[in-house]
């Protein structure tokens, strides 16, 4: 078991950075109309044959839309759940297109952020079957 | 019953509605704040070459001449990516906005409460506009269904609002026709045009507001102008 697995959650701390961060990133998730039309606009979602799980709304919808849904309330395993869509399955090259505007990297750094507060974060030894690339 | 419906609760409805935008809209700016972005728009080629700071006057000439200029070329825009979705989706917008507003009968209850109507379409033509609005949303029903893409972000709660957006819509025709009993598709008619007002500045129907304010103003790659507002 890596060290990541061992030290405990800090949920008030995720708490905050959810809430200092509120007003825009619910915003955007509240507002996204699951349209998917973001989709054709990601390199990655193009080349792993047009799977969903690689469409930009669904990345921060199943990351960050899930840690408020739970309002911070979450255990290591759910961050590491998350860990490999937003390190995984995004690059932040900003290629993402929304029609009403929401800017999806952002909410993918800041997902990125929130996992790193709790030292949660791609090991170059962990055994996957997938290239982090 | 009837009265109430036709009568309280409608301005209740426009009240939350009006309300509920200003609220939204207030929290945006609040949350954004002005800055100098100079950003290129989606047809940087079309922009004249400026100095960073530009005057008001310009800017919005350029936005103009940037609109024009996009709507004349197709370039860079989900016409590539998505022509059928493109088509649907701006046929049940302008629908959405034409009808409730140019509708004989909505202008005859205007004109009998207010004294003052606007013009109105005529109704065969609104007919038609009506049946394109149920077209195009059971083009978005098929799509939610059978699209993996869309499937896999899809929940009740996208059916849901689907159905506030069509209710008013699917209920008007119905009463127009007169099919089923008048009196109860009128009544079930203006709950859902209440139930839609009051659900638009709370649910993902605010991109009604929040389009223009996300693509005009904050900067970004897709920003149709110089957004000079950020987060």
């Amino acid at each position: 078991m890596s060290n990541q697995e061992i030290k405990p959650i800090d949920t008030e701390k995720i708490k905050e950075m959810l809430n200092h961060q509120k007003g825009k990133m619910k915003r955007y998730l509240s507002f996204c109309s699951h349209c998917s039309l973001c989709a054709e606009s990601c390199f990655l979602y193009r080349a792993h044959n047009k799977d969903p799980q690689y469409m930009p709304s669904y990345k921060i919808i199943q990351s960050l839309g899930k840690l408020y849904k739970k309002r911070g309330d979450v255990d290591r395993r759910f961050l590491i759940e998350i860990k490999g869509i937003v390190w995984r399955n995004c690059v932040l090259c900003g290629r993402c297109y929304c029609p009403i505007g929401i800017h999806v990297p952002s909410m993918i750094a800041f997902t990125r952020s929130i996992c790193r507060s709790q030292d949660v974060y791609p090991q170059p030894d962990e055994v996957s079957s997938e290239s982090w690339l | 019953m009837y009265d109430l419906i036709e009568g309280q609760l409608v301005s209740i409805a426009f009240i939350i509605f009006v309300l509920g935008l200003l609220y939204q809209g207030n929290q945006f700016f609040k949350l954004t704040r002005k800055k100098e972005w100079i950003l290129p728009p989606l047809c940087g080629d079309m922009m004249p070459h400026r100095v960073p700071v530009v005057e008001k006057r310009v800017l919005i000439k350029t936005v103009v001449q940037y609109i024009i200029a996009g709507l004349a070329s197709l370039k860079g825009t989900l016409w590539k990516t998505d022509p059928l979705m493109m088509i649907v989706t701006s046929v049940f917008h302008v629908c959405l906005i034409l009808l409730p507003i140019f509708l004989l009968g909505h202008n005859i209850l205007l004109d009998q409460s207010w004294g003052v109507s606007l013009w109105s379409l005529p109704e065969f033509f609104t007919d038609g506009l009506t049946i394109a609005v149920l077209i195009c949303v059971a083009f978005f029903l098929m799509r939610r269904l059978f699209l993996a893409r869309v499937r896999a972000i899809t929940s009740f709660y996208d059916y849901f609002v689907l159905l506030i957006a069509v209710g008013p819509f699917l209920t008007g025709f119905l009463a127009y026709h007169q099919w089923f009993d008048y009196r109860i598709v009128m009544i079930l008619h203006i709950l859902a045009g209440e139930l839609m007002l009051i659900t638009i500045p709370f649910t993902k129907l605010g991109h009604m507001l929040f389009f223009f304010l996300y693509r005009f103003l904050i900067g970004s790659e897709y920003s149709f102008t110089r957004g000079s507002r950020t987060w």
